[in-house]
């Protein structure tokens, strides 16, 4: 199918930040006149990925051949050059100037600023059906008119490779098919289109292929024309790993936490969780399955306290805690444990025993009323590394330094002292390697013996059901299901994350 | 490990000298570019001071430094108060204001009047964070503006109020029983060490112990490291903005105290402007670390004291002082992040390294 060299083609690809492997062995390759999709959960690498191919992140390894021709991207500016341009998820526009002043922003060179540039905007936008008016501020436009406003600006500057972050993350159901349209416009054309999602239908819908990304690397393609969701959604998230499996029920009857009814919108009045009732007693585990951006972040957060529900109680023991802020929670018995540790979980750039005290600062064997006990944090740090098999030169080390799984081993120690009696687990073992997260398997395990009651939110589907008691799945802020994890697979699952078609 | 620890507090001397190498460097190079003597102009700078100007340098250090701890104290959570000249303007003028009106006598006078201008200070960075947490509004934008309407404002309090002598205006002088006597180090003519001088070794003090040793001290480090966390860790940001606002607009009302008691004994053409962006500087150039300022303030405050003899032995304008400053703050910020940068990616080799063993091991 293909005549001549293809448009992208990157072999070996590998990134490793302190702390992460990014990038591993990544390949890839764009036929020319396609749209390429690249597909996998938060977290498996694509970003790093799209960086590296436009110039923002040099790898550590690997090439990376645009037309045939091997080149070194140095910065977006050479990756312009060589025809590469980039649609950020969140569009890089100032409001307060017109469609052409944006456009013709930083690339003055290209056809100046007045007729030419003027000409040469009519064209892009008659030619791919744009709609785009020159003279409107972009303070007036809407989402959609900003994203086309986004991909004329790199075509402006000559791309025919062209990547977009997750586009359809901000847009309507109508605006995608819109986009689409756009896009096929473009790929007839004769440019390459690179499409990043973890939207199966979206995907299946626009992609003449695909390529599947985890845990940092290619894990294979397929055929847009033949493949199931299902078949995508297990590539996504895979199913080598070690069995996760719990053995007996644990389960009490002493419910630690209930929602009931629970609404959340934000700040445009849209909502984010609708009507969320669960409730977890203290030995079980609740698992909430769904794919990446229906909710399950927001609904994590909200039990936190970091966004307060707009209707509906949450209930912690026997306390009332809806309007409860982070710390209070946090000093009342949860352990948290964040879905992005090195945002949500670490100081970086802080010795360990300083991240020991991180999120519970408040609290023994940390603080005496309103002092610090650096002594009691620094003892029990070592306790931690200990027990937990955190493997790094002392306890003074930065956090950065350490490796992922030794990173959140770090993080699971901590939120299992003080006897919580509530974990909330974002994605556990997510990016840790296989002995970290057997490991932090067994502490979950463990703790679950010992009475406590977890809410488990993880994108492993294999992770889910060995770890689980019940699995509720969440699909654009709703739960739309409930399962017994000894009688479910991951394909029903697979089926009631995306909608339920294929049960 | 032995050997790591004095490589890193090497690293961490690295930048300031290199800081300083350049400052001098570039200091010469103008001076002689303008066509005068780079060597009297250093051999100026760092003749032995006069005992006048050493005892100037000591209460130029502390007053500097209280400024610079004032800078700290939202540096340390990425909060950039710009308005520290605002605020101990606004509250050098209350207390001068109150303490002239000897509503109270001696110590009890001198004591009120500090808690005035801590209130003042505290409650005019308040706004700024109001404003953030609330609209939204950049801090560094609202306290410049907040700097222009506490000059204007008390320039009007003051012409309404003050006590108006030939062409000037001042604040009531205090009563003699309100001000306080400094040490006197060497003849009187001298001039003495401010009492009030002391604030400066309590405020550096107090900003150690704040932040290394209460929780609060750790909210605030978090929150400068990173939000996000700081957030998921349970601490309130907005509530940390405001307390942080106000705390750092207090310790800038205590800036020019030690001056008002020592022998200003008015609000008025004594006033010394300038401050609050000069302690910015050395809160920059200390790294916000209490030691660090310290070092800052007497670098700033021998220099500017030091310039005064420039007029007297050389043709060399003392402003060439400030070019000096400026560049070594500059360089030292620039030099930080270089060796925070080469430093990172020394880790990120030894890790990518690892990385390569292991896939080694499973393969």
């Amino acid at each position: 199918m293909t005549q001549g060299t293809d448009a992208v083609e990157l072999r070996g690809i590998g990134k490793s930040f302190p702390g992460v492997i990014a990038n591993h062995d990544v390949d890839l390759t764009i036929r020319p006149g396609t749209v390429h999709a690249l597909i996998g959960e938060n977290g498996a690498g694509k970003s790093t990925l799209m960086k590296i191919l436009y110039g923002v992140q040099r790898p550590d390894e690997g090439t990376i051949r645009i037309n045939g021709e091997d080149v070194v991207l140095k910065s977006p500016t050479d990756a312009i050059e060589h025809g590469i341009g980039m649609v950020f998820q969140h569009f890089m526009l100032a409001d307060n100037l017109t469609v052409l002043e944006n456009l013709v922003l930083g690339a003055e060179k290209l056809h100046g600023i007045g007729d030419d540039a003027r000409a040469e905007i009519s064209r892009i936008s008659d030619r791919f059906g744009f709609g785009l008016k020159p003279d409107e501020l972009v303070e007036k436009l809407g989402v959609a008119d900003r994203q086309r406003l986004e991909i004329a600006k790199v075509l402006y500057r000559g791309a025919k490779i062209i990547i977009l972050d997750e586009p359809t993350a901000v847009l309507v159901p109508q605006e995608v098919d819109s986009l689409f349209a756009n896009l096929r416009e473009l790929r007839d054309a004769g440019n390459s289109i690179l499409f990043i999602s973890h939207k199966l239908d979206e995907v299946l819908a626009i992609a003449d292929d695909i390529t599947v990304m985890r845990r940092g690397t290619t894990v294979g393609s397929a055929d847009p024309k033949t493949a199931t969701k299902r078949q995508l959604a297990e590539l996504m998230v895979g199913s080598e790993l070690p069995s996760p499996e719990t053995g007996e029920s644990t389960v009490t009857d002493t419910v630690e936490l209930t929602l009931s009814d629970v609404t959340l919108t934000d700040e445009f009045g849209r909502n984010l969780l609708s009507d969320i009732s669960l409730s977890i007693r203290r030995g079980e585990v609740l698992g909430i399955a769904g794919v990446e951006g229906n909710g399950q972040s927001e609904l994590v957060e909200m039990i936190m306290g970091m966004r307060i529900p707009s209707s509906g109680h949450i209930t912690l023991g026997s306390e009332d805690v809806t309007h409860w802020h982070t710390r209070r929670l946090r000093e009342a018995g949860i352990g948290y444990i964040p879905e992005d540790r090195q945002r949500h979980g670490l100081l970086l750039d802080a010795p360990l025993w300083e991240n020991r005290m991180l999120g519970h600062q408040t609290e023994a064997p940390n603080a005496k009323g309103p002092w610090i006990n650096r002594a009691g944090a620094r003892k029990d740090t070592q306790r931690i590394m200990t027990e937990y098999d955190v493997r790094a030169p002392s306890i003074d080390t930065p956090s950065r330094a350490l490796s992922g799984g030794n990173q959140q081993k770090l993080i699971v120690g901590r939120e299992m002292s003080g006897d919580p009696s509530l974990l909330i687990a974002s994605h556990p073992t997510r990016g840790v390697d296989v002995g970290a997260q057997a490991a932090i398997w067994d502490q979950i395990k463990k703790a679950r013996r010992a009475g406590l009651a977890v809410l488990l939110v993880s994108a492993d589907l294999d992770e889910l059901i060995g770890l689980s008691d019940t699995i509720q799945v969440i699909l654009r802020g709703r739960f739309v299901g409930t399962f017994e994890p000894s009688s479910v697979t991951p394909q029903d699952l697979g089926a009631a994350m995306t909608g339920g078609e294929a049960a | 490990m032995k050997g790591l620890n004095l490589r890193s507090i090497g690293l961490s001397l690295l930048a300031p000298v290199i800081a300083i190498v350049v400052s001098v460097l570039v200091t010469s190079l103008v001076i002689a570019a303008v066509g005068s003597s780079p060597g009297d102009f250093w051999s100026a700078m760092f003749s032995n001071p006069l005992p006048r100007l050493r005892v100037n340098i000591v209460n130029q250090t502390a007053i500097i430094y209280i400024a610079a701890v004032a800078a700290a104290i939202g540096f340390r959570m990425n909060l950039f108060n710009i308005g520290l000249e605002g605020q101990y303007t606004l509250a050098s003028y209350a207390a001068a204001a109150f303490a002239g009106g000897a509503y109270l006598s001696g110590f009890a006078n001198v004591l009120v009047s500090i808690l005035i201008a801590i209130a003042v200070g505290a409650a005019w960075a308040g706004i700024a964070g109001v404003l953030k947490t609330t609209r939204g509004v950049s801090e560094v934008i609202s306290t410049i503006m907040l700097n222009s309407i506490a000059i204007f404002l008390v320039g009007y309090l003051l012409n309404r109020y003050g006590v108006h002598e030939g062409n000037s205006v001042h604040t009531t002088r205090l009563a003699d029983g309100s001000t306080l006597t400094g040490f006197t180090p060497y003849l009187p003519r001298d001039g003495q060490i401010w009492a009030l001088s002391v604030l400066a070794v309590i405020v550096g003090i107090g900003f150690w112990v704040l932040l290394n040793k209460t929780h609060f001290g750790f909210d605030l480090r978090a929150s400068g490291m990173s939000s996000t966390a700081a957030v998921a860790s349970g601490i309130n940001p907005n509530r940390m903005i405001i307390t942080a606002m106000m705390l750092s607009g207090g310790v800038a009302g205590l800036i020019w105290l030690p001056a008002l008691f020592g022998g200003a004994t008015s609000y008025g053409t004594s006033f010394q402007s300038g401050l609050g962006f000069l302690g910015i500087s050395v809160a920059l150039l200390g790294r916000n670390r209490p030691l660090g300022m310290l070092f800052g303030a007497v670098l700033f405050a021998f220099l500017n004291s030091q310039s005064n003899t420039l007029t007297f032995s050389t043709d060399i304008s003392p402003s060439i002082v400030q070019i000096t400053e400026g560049v070594a703050v500059l360089a030292v910020v620039v030099a930080f992040e270089v060796v925070r940068r080469w430093r990172a990616r020394l880790e990120q080799r030894v890790v990518g390294r690892e990385h390569a063993v292991a896939t080694e091991v499973t393969a």
